[in-house]
Formats: structure tokens, sequence, C-alpha cells
């Protein structure tokens, strides 16, 4: 049974590598319309989290929920799944030999399975919500700069009409001139409604539009709650310590 | 008539040759082409016992000279399972059968040039793997090979004319007919060098127009 503003539910979550444990035990639920904001230092295991999320990685133990679903379970057709995932990637992972609007329509005509024409609408529709306007739609990645670039693999997740989400640093690959444009974009997103979760080291946008923000760190989740109370007064040691220099180096302070 | 005169009136027929050549290379091509694709593929994706299979045959074809793989099929492995192929049958298929193992070496390198993020993406999306191979590896990844399979090309043309020891009618073999009826072998085998250099170039030029016109926008690699 699920409640009924459920997206996503995620029960004790293991993942190992070798000999280490990435994730150990993590559990978590997002409702509908919920943003929830990840941070935590380098290695703690976020992108490994949210790749299991969305089975790009196979966990080792616990389970999955996807609107009642469990994706965990045996013999379940994934690709059904991940198109109503959307995920973004640091490193935004466009289809280099397609255009701006090609890379967005792939996912509509071989998954969706949609004609070319309605296709095309919706691509058009995904991309001015990015605001990735006309004059490039048919650019190529390589022409594109970053911001752009981030935009578009958001538009080619968003057409998917996605139940959830899932932003893995979506900023730490760009110039920092850059970064404004697509946490913009994400936010807009968030404020319509979009359920999120959204893995970043950006204080100042986490602040802003999480829900919820969870701290991760060596593969637990060690502190979670009201954004500014885990920010400018976190519990735990390792909190502090990350937020100390977080802070620093974001230039966010009180 | 003088032998040269009887020479000049043969000169069709050794050009006729060429297109005889030119359907061992393309027919080469085409079955290296789907062998090399899949087994790339297999390759890249498959689990150890579809690479192990694939190395196999690629050290097969690979490590054996084209003339012992021509007889060997011819009178030995086709007809003990029942194929029964004429020389220029067998011809294409050895020659299939050998360029696609060179090919499988060629896409793997640029399949592998393709960066993971993208597959992962292709994933996220949720198509298939057969969808991800189709849509999004192998539109970049033969594009890249295409400078490869130029050379290929050239290759497999000039590995054709050892198909001449089965009598198919290529270049070669009507080459030797008119040195033995006109007694005069220097000039038909300088023609018959120059029309392989011709198609080389001709090859060449045809598959740097294809490079060109396929080429990602803005994209600056090799
Ligand atoms: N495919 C893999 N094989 C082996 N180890 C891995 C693999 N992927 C991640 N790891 C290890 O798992 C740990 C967690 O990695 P992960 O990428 O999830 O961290 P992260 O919190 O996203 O860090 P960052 O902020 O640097 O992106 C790291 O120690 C990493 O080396
Ligand atoms: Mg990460």
């Amino acid at each position: 049974m699920t409640a009924a503003g459920e997206v996503l539910r995620v029960e004790n979550l293991r993942k190992r590598f070798g000999k280490e444990e990435v994730l150990k035990g993590i559990s978590f639920k997002v409702d509908r319309g919920e943003v929830k904001v990840i941070m935590g230092p380098s290695g703690a295991g976020k992108s490994t989290l949210l790749k299991c999320i969305d089975l790009l990685i196979p966990p080792d133990e616990g389970s999955i929920w996807l609107e009642g679903v469990e994706l965990t379970s045996p013999g379940i057709n994934v690709n059904q799944y991940r198109r109503k995932i959307g995920f973004v990637f640091q490193e935004f992972n466009l289809f280099h030999h397609l255009t701006a609007i090609g890379n967005v329509m792939l996912g509509l005509t071989k998954v969706r399975k949609l004609p070319k024409n309605e296709a095309r609408e919706l691509a058009e529709e995904a991309l001015l919500r990015v605001h990735i306007g006309r004059d490039l739609w048919d650019k190529y990645p390589a022409q594109l700069s970053g911001g752009q670039k981030q935009r578009v693999a958001i538009a080619r997740a968003l057409a998917m009409e996605p139940s959830i989400m899932l932003y893995d640093e979506p900023t730490s690959a760009l110039d920092p001139q850059l970064t404004g444009e697509v946490l913009q974009v994400i936010k807009e997103l968030a404020e319509s409604g979009m359920t999120s979760v959204i893995v970043t080291h950006e204080v100042g946008f986490a602040l802003e539009v999480a829900d919820e923000l969870m701290i991760m760190f060596d593969g637990e989740i060690i502190e979670r709650g009201n954004p500014s109370e885990v920010i400018y007064s976190p519990e735990s040691d390792s909190a502090k310590v990350f937020f100390k220099k977080v802070l620093r180096l974001g230039g966010v302070g009180r | 008539m003088s032998n040269l005169q009887v020479l000049a009136k043969y000169l069709p027929y050794i050009f006729d040759g060429s297109l005889w050549s030119l359907g061992l290379v393309g027919a080469g091509l085409g079955i290296g082409f789907a062998i090399g694709v899949l087994m790339s593929l297999g390759q890249v994706y498959g689990n150890p016992l579809i690479r192990k299979i694939v190395d196999a045959y690629t050290w097969f074809f690979r490590g054996t000279p084209l003339l012992v793989q021509l007889f060997l099929f011819h009178w030995s492995v086709f007809p003990a399972i029942g194929l029964r192929t004429t020389a220029l049958e067998t011809s294409m298929l050895v020659l299939g059968m050998r360029s696609g193992a060179y090919q499988s070496q060629i896409f793997r390198g640029s399949i592998e040039s393709i960066e993971e993020g993208q597959v992962l993406a292709a994933k996220a999306l949720g198509l298939s793997f057969w969808q991800q191979s189709l849509y999004v590896v192998l539109p970049q990844a033969l594009r890249k090979a295409v400078p490869q399979l130029s050379n290929e090309y050239s290759i497999i043309l000039k590995d054709s004319a050892v198909c001449f020891v089965l009598g198919v009618m290529e270049i070669m073999t009507r080459t030797r007919y008119v040195t033995i009826a006109t007694g005069i072998a220097l000039i038909p085998y300088l023609i018959a060098g120059a029309l392989y250099i011709a198609l080389t170039y001709l090859g060449a030029k045809a598959f740097d127009m294809v490079y060109s016109r396929i080429r990602i926008q803005g994209l600056v690699t090799g």
C-alpha cells in the first residue's frame, strides 16, 4: 500500500563495490511535489544512490518503489519504469550526433513510440520550458555552451513526462557564470510542482528550493530536516565540518 | 594480327574484370559489415562466452592466409555442411567472413570511444539494449569508423585478386588468360596494376565524400 501522495520510496538500500560498502541502508520517501536536496562530501555515495534508484546500478539489497510499484522486484521491465524517472547527469551526456531537439525527441519516438510530429511538439514545449529558444533547436551539442547543454539534457528528461526528476550535481561541471541559468530552470520546475531529488553543493540554492535537506556521509544519511536548520545548526560533527567547508567556499554565511 | 593488336582487342575483357572485382569487394565489405557490427557489440557488451567466441573467430580469420581460407571453405567446410557454392559465392563469403574479423576490430575501437555517459543517458530514458546500440552507439561509432573502412576497402580490393585461384572472373584471372593467349606478360600485368590503383583511388575518394557528408557538426575529433 502506498500513501496517496507518495511518489518514491527507498527502503534499506545497500550497495557495495568490492570490499567497500558505499550505501549502508538508505531509507527515505518523496511525496508528490516535494523537493529533496541531498548534500554531502565527495565519495559519500550520492551518485551511487541516484543511479541505484534508476537501476542504472543494481542495488545489492533493499527495495525501491515508484508510485506503488516495486522496481526491485524480479521480472519487472525496467525500461518501462526508467522512462518515468528523469535523470540529469553532472556531465550532461547529450547524444553528440543529434541536434538539441533530436536529443529530446529520441525517447519520445523510440520509448514512448509517439509519431514524429507529436514528438516534435512535445520536444519544442520541453525546450521552451528550459528557455532553449528556437534558434538553438537545430544546433548540435558541440555547438552549445555548457549551460545550454545541461538545459537541453533537462528538457530531454522532462519531455518523457516523468513522475520524478533526479539531478546529480547538475551544475558541478559548469563555469560559475553558467550555473545560475541552470539552477533557475530547476527551481522553476520545482515550483511548478515537479517532484525532485537534487544532489548539489549549492547551499543558497538548497535553502531556496528544498522541502527537506538530507546530509549523506560515508554511505549513510546522517542528518535530515528543514534546510536552514540542517545547514546552520547541524547536530553531528561530520555535518558541522562539511558545512563549515561548503559555506566558506560558497560564501554564504549569516 | 600482331600480338599487340590481339592485346588491344582483349583490353575490354580485362576491364570487365573490374566489375567482378568490385562485386567481390562489395559483397566482402557488406557481409563483413554485418558480421563486424554484431561481433563488435558482442565483444564490448557481451558475456565472457560471447567474447571468447568472437576472439577465436577473429584470431582464425586474421591469423591464417586468405589462400588457405579460400581452399579450406571451398573444398572442405562448405561441402561438409552441404553448401554447394560456386567459386564466386565462396569467394564472396570468405572475403566477407575475413573482413568481418577485421571490421569487428575497427568497430570495437570506435564503440569503445563513445563515452559511457551517453549510453547511461540512453538507458535512463528507457531505451532497450538494441535501441541504445541502434540509435546512440552505432550512429556515432560507424561515423568514426569511416576512415578505417576506407582502408579496409583498399585492402579487400587487393585481397580479391587472390580469388583467381578459384577461377573467379575478376581482373587477375582475366589478365592471366590474356597473357597466355597473347604471349605477352608485361603489358597486361601493368594494365591490371593500373586498374587496381584507379579503383583504390576512386574508392578512397568515395569514402572521403561520404565522411565529409556525415560528419557531426562542431565536433572536432578524428
Ligand atoms: N563503479 C564503481 N566501482 C567501484 N567503486 C565505485 C564505483 N562507483 C563509485 N564507487 C565508489 O563508491 C564511492 C561513492 O561514490 P559516489 O560516486 O557515489 O560518491 P559521490 O557522493 O557521488 O561523490 P562526488 O561528490 O565526488 O560525486 C566512492 O568511494 C567511489 O570510489
Ligand atoms: Mg557524484
